[in-house]
This record gives structure tokens, sequence and C-alpha cells, in this order.
């Protein structure tokens, strides 16, 4: 008798146990899904006033709305920089209609040299959907910043300079959330599975 | 290597490519010079070209020169760590006795600085090659479309 009815509590507390797992289990896995414990602030919703290639000003919020890629780089770079925005514009057009839902923008790290005029030129080589943002080196430079993006200038031989500059491109979500990176060592399917996970 | 491969199997598919480029001078064999077409406002040129050293005696590449731009550098651009960095060849390109190297591989390039006008695809650079032993010998760079297969951390896409 005794014996049962100590079992029978057990049993309670046991299933007392499961209520709080089952519980937890759905805290942890469904609510996080929808947004990360460990994403934070939304970084790309961090305040900015910059200039885009059209000369008109703008801010954080042009962005937001939408998912966006981003890649930071410099006109006067030979080969990663033109490589890389030659293959966002093969990449949106692989998404076809879908690219509409991206935005992808192209941040000058040497806004000394790209002007308005530098990055109209060079962005629409490239694809007329890229939108090519300049500005204050401050406000370059608080941007990146904000955004876990490195960029140094490196001086060369006679005066010049090159830069140095994160290299992969970065994606936030429509409200501005880090999404991840495509990195140009991963097959072009990888990148575009990436972006359509992005827009779904 | 394995991008070399692919640069060769593009080069031989393309048009441009199909009258043959190549400049020879003594064991000194020179093959497609080209410089991959810039968009307009950009005020550097990336060139590459191979190299092979048929002599019995290891030579260098140590510079280039054109009248078509303000300079040229030999650099190597690399991505280590998600950085994209870009340094002089200070001690130029070897070229092993009896070996192709290909100025190109591994991120290495001619960088073009200020080029006199805009040049795109069908164009064509003068310019001379600066050996250590071989000396001087005057090649022309054809410009052509650009590929996506040139730059460091792009195009080892396993296809
Ligand atoms: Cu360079």
């Amino acid at each position: 008798m005794k014996k049962s009815g100590i079992l029978h509590n057990v049993r309670i507390v046991l299933w007392a146990l499961v209520a709080v797992a089952a519980v937890a289990a759905t805290y942890f896995t469904v609510v996080p899904r929808e947004r990360s414990l460990d994403q934070g602030v939304a970084f790309y919703s961090t305040p900015f006033k910059l200039t885009n290639h059209d000369g008109a000003e703008v801010t954080q919020s042009d962005f937001l709305g939408k998912p966006s890629a981003w890649f930071y780089g410099f006109t006067q770079c030979p080969e990663v920089c033109p490589t890389t925005l030659a293959e966002m514009s093969q990449l949106l057009d692989a998404l076809g209609p879908d690219a509409d839902k991206l935005n992808v923008v192209f941040v000058s790290v040497d806004p000394e040299r790209d002007t308005v005029e530098v990055m109209k030129d060079y962005v629409a080589y490239f694809d007329q959907r890229i939108v090519g943002v300049t500005g204050e080196l401050e406000a370059v430079s608080a941007m990146a910043t904000a955004r876990y993006v490195y960029f140094e200038k490196i001086p060369l031989d006679g005066g010049d300079y090159t830069m140095e500059h994160s290299a992969n491109v970065q994606l936030a979500d429509a409200d501005g959330y880090f999404f991840g990176t495509l990195d140009g060592e991963e097959p072009v399917e990888t990148r575009l599975a990436k972006l359509r996970r992005l827009i779904e | 290597m394995k991008r070399l491969l692919a640069i060769l199997a593009i080069a031989m598919a393309s048009p441009l490519a199909a009258g043959a480029h190549d400049f020879t001078s003594g064991t000194m064999y020179i093959d497609h010079p080209m410089i991959q077409e810039a968009p307009p406002g950009a005020r550097v040129l990336g060139g590459y070209v191979t190299l092979h050293n048929q002599g019995a005696e290891d030579d260098r590449l140590v510079g280039i020169e054109t009248p078509a731009a303000e300079k040229v550098e030999l650099h190597r651009s690399t991505v280590t760590d998600g950085i994209a960095r870009m340094q002089p060849m200070t001690d130029g390109l070897p070229l092993p006795a009896g070996e192709i190297v290909w100025l190109g591989d591994n991120g290495t390039h001619a960088m073009f600085v200020q080029p006199d006008k805009r040049y795109a695809a069908g164009d064509e650079l003068p310019a001379t090659l600066i050996f250590e032993k071989a000396g001087r010998i005057d090649i022309t760079f054809k410009v052509e479309e650009r590929s996506t297969d040139l730059a460091p951390g792009h195009g080892e896409h396993p296809q």
C-alpha cells in the first residue's frame, strides 16, 4: 500500500517534469526559431546617413523591410571586388523574378576616392539592381564598426594606397538581423541556396 | 593549378583567344598576355600572362613597363580569414628553369595603375616585360571580357 503510494507520487513528479520539459523544449526550439537568442541586436538597423550612387541621401530604413546582401569594397580593387560584384549579378539573374525581394548594396570603404560619379558608373557596369553607397569617411567607418565589418587603408610606395577589407558578402533579414555571409570560396549553388533561404 | 586548367579551358573556348597570341625571345616563351576589362571609373587594370622559361637557368620577372599607364606593379591578392588584401611582390615572380608559371595563379597579377584611357574588350596595350636574365621583351596585352574565375578566393568551384 505504502509502496504504491510512493510510486504514485513519484509518477506525479515525473509527469510534472515531463510537462516542464515539454514547455521548455517548446520555448527553446519553437520560439528561438523565430529569432535566435544569439542574434542579439539587429545591427543592420543601426542608424546611418550616406549617399547612394544617384547622389540621394540614404539611411538604414531604405534597406529594411526587405532582406539585403551587402558587400564592402572599393573601385580601385583589381580582382576581389569586381569579381564579387559580377558574381552578385549572376546570383540575381539566377534568382529570376525573386531578385526583387532582395536589396543588394555595395558600400565603398574608400569614400575619399569613390565619389558618387565614380560609384554610379562602376555599379551600373555590373548590375542596375545593385545600389552603390558612399559618403563621409566617418559615417562609413561608423557603419562598418556597427556591423563588424573591417577595413583599413594600407599605404603603397609613391604616396598611393590600397584598402584591406572584409571579403564576404553579409546578409541581413528584413528587420535588420544578421543572417549570415556569402563566401567567395563556396560554390555558387551554395550561395544561391543561402539567398533563397534569406528571401523565403 | 586547377585554376590554371580552368583558365586554359576558358581561353581555348573563347573566340577572342582563337588567334594565337604569344611571343618568344631567346628561351623565354610568353603566352596570352591579357588584361581583364575594367568597369568604368576603375583606375586600375589587372593583367595576366603565362611565362615558360625554356632555358637552363632560373629567371625572374622583375617588372613591367607601359606607355599606357602611370605605372605597373606586380601584386598578389589574398583572402585570408575573410579579409581581402593586396601586397606588392617585392622580389618579382620567380621563373624556375623549364617551368611554366602563370602570372594570375594564387592571386598574382600585374596592376596597371591610372591607365591613359578606359580600355574595353578588344583593345590592346603595348608593354615591356623586364626579366632578370632574359632582359626586356616587348609584347602586347589584349583586353578581354571580364571572367569571374580570376580573383583569389573565387573560381575554385568544384564543378
Ligand atoms: Cu594589385
